[in-house]
């Protein structure tokens, strides 16, 4: 009895697993260069990484002129 | 691991094209082929909005899942790119997006159509970075140079915002809860009106 309820218990449970629901495209054409691969970060994603961090954040202009949501 | 977006405040935009303009010149992008426009509505009427429309890189991009030669990748950092190579300039993708991206330049008198050529986040293409092939083929690379795309940096009151999607969302949402009215300006309300409640909502689910 024990037996059956814990195989009908994994039965239920084996629905409960996430499906992947985008299948993998396969790519059919040339392979590109990683764009922290070339001469101005020279390998290094995390300097890549924290530069266009650093970019984004010169668009938030609030912070640019002073704390966001405080006056002057 | 970045996930690269654009954002367009509909409340900033001034219908400039400085982002369009920036993108023509930036990549030098024939004629009669526009990576990024301005879409207005109600133009002319007291409460027109503008917002600046091009490639989305989309998570699970439409283009990607009908292009029959396969030419579509995706970057580390989620950009959406395409090899020219194997385009076959088709038009499917052009159908599938909701973005009307895809432009297609024309090949020859009788209206051939060439290669697709979109939006490339400004990270070039499948070629060796800041080559000469690669500036012909996708336009410059800037995102290898540590650089976000010029439509963005270029927007003059910066309704325009690009790069991960959780840094500009965060800019984003400071930006909108200091305009004047608080959290009241952020969620489903103020985008749908009525119930704060999904479930309670017309076509809304729970």
């Amino acid at each position: 009895m024990r037996t059956i309820a814990i195989a009908a218990a994994a039965l239920a449970l084996a629905a409960c697993h996430e499906i992947p629901q985008d299948a993998v495209k396969p790519y059919a054409g040339k392979e590109d260069t990683k764009a922290y691969a070339g001469d101005t970060f020279k390998g290094d994603k995390m300097a890549y990484e924290k530069a266009l961090d650093q970019r984004a954040q010169f668009q938030n202009d609030y912070a640019a002129t002073r704390e966001a949501g405080k006056s002057k | 691991m970045a996930r690269m977006k654009f954002i367009c405040d509909a409340e900033r935009c001034i219908e400039c094209n400085g982002c369009a303009t920036a993108c023509k010149n930036e990549h030098e992008v024939p004629w009669g082929v526009n990576r990024r426009r301005l879409v207005t509505i109600n133009d002319g009427v007291p409460g027109e909005r503008s917002i600046s429309v091009a490639c989305m890189h989309c998570t699970d991009a439409p283009c990607m899942a009908v292009c029959p030669v396969d030419c579509f990748y995706r970057t580390e950092d989620s950009i959406v790119l395409h090899d020219k190579d194997l385009c076959i300039g088709c038009g499917y993708c052009f159908y599938a997006c909701p973005f009307g991206a895809p432009q297609f330049p024309q090949a020859g008198a009788f209206g051939l159509r060439g290669k697709m050529d979109k939006c490339t986040f400004c990270a070039g293409g499948p070629e060796e970075n800041h080559s000469v092939e690669e500036f012909r083929k996708y336009g410059r690379n800037r995102i290898a140079e540590g650089k976000l795309p010029a439509c963005a940096e270029m927007c003059s009151t910066k309704a325009l915002i690009a790069g991960d999607s959780a840094v500009i969302a965060k800019i984003y949402k400071t930006r909108v809860t200091t305009r004047g009215n608080g959290e009241a300006l952020w969620g489903w309300k103020m985008a749908y009106g009525g119930s704060e409640k999904v479930s309670d909502n017309l076509g809304g689910k729970a």
